[in-house]
């Protein structure tokens, strides 16, 4: 990493701890505001930031949700069939 | 006029009272989600399976013991995680190795940019995707299915882990700056 720069307030550290907060909408308007000011200033930063979303969005995308197997949710429903018939 | 869905909490009450119908709803409900868990925490589908198995019996028998002050499907989503930790192998005895954040954020190109066109090209190959994953540890896994891929929120995942949710949204960065490290391995080995 190069030498750390502060804009804003925030260091290159800060930002970096922040950014999951900053996807998620996790963060306090006021910090938005200062992480976007050091994001516009610092190219490093933007440059991560990018790749840190694209990663996080990608995962999201590729992998989403995948439905059960059916043979899988067969075979649930027969170990299930047989606990009712014990417990009843 | 269709009838108003029944809540979790009263399919789980009338489960423990024993109605089978009311628990078969619950589990038709839930399943994908129990399974996207068990799936990526355990080493196998086979396992996976077995997990999942043995998660929604611990449910039905212990229904009754639902507190109501979460979700039912967090509560689901704890006996799942403890059913596919019971099949993950131990590593070796050593604890874990705590990494500083600018130490995670370096491996995961912080200061060392990439293509990002290519990058969002190579982030629709799923199985590079799924190798990412799939290599990083099952702590790290699980909030990333929970979270990203499940889609719950914060509270939510932070519920489902027993967490609060400090330490949750710390161990969620954490986990996703290994996975950006990971897909940058993947694609130097693709």
């Amino acid at each position: 990493m190069p030498e750390q720069v502060v804009i804003a307030g925030l260091s290159c550290g800060d930002v970096l701890e922040g950014l999951s907060d900053y996807l998620d909408g996790t963060l306090p308007e006021a910090t938005v505001g200062r992480v976007e000011e050091h994001l516009r200033g610092c190219r490093w930063c933007a440059q991560f930031g990018g790749e840190f979303t694209t990663v996080v969005q990608g995962l999201r995308e590729s992998l989403g949700a995948e439905p059960v197997d059916e043979g899988v949710s067969v075979r649930l429903g027969g170990r299930l069939d047989a606990l009712f018939e014990t417990a009843s | 006029m269709t009838p108003t869905p029944r809540c979790d909490g009263e399919l789980l009450r009338e489960s423990a009272a024993g109605s089978r119908s009311s628990f078969e709803e619950l589990v038709r409900r839930h399943q994908g989600a129990v399974w996207a868990l068990v799936r990526r925490v355990t080493p196998s589908d086979a396992l996976a399976e077995e997990a999942l198995q043995e998660a929604f019996v611990a449910a039905y028998r212990g229904a009754a013991s639902w507190t109501g002050s979460g979700s039912v499907r967090s509560w689901l989503l704890t006996l799942a995680r403890h059913a596919a930790y019971r099949h993950v192998r131990r590593r070796s005895g050593e604890p874990p190795r705590f990494e500083e954040l600018e130490e995670l954020g370096a491996a995961a190109g912080w200061g060392d940019p990439v293509d990002l066109d290519e990058l969002i090209d190579r982030m629709r190959d799923r199985d590079l995707v799924r190798r990412a994953l799939g290599s990083l540890d099952p702590s790290d896994r699980e909030i990333l299915v929970l979270r990203d891929l499940l889609g719950h929120s914060g509270p939510e995942t932070a519920e489902a882990l027993g967490l609060e949710l400090n330490a949750m949204k710390s161990r969620l960065h954490r986990a996703r700056l290994r996975l950006a490290a990971a897909v940058r391995k993947e694609r130097r080995h693709a």
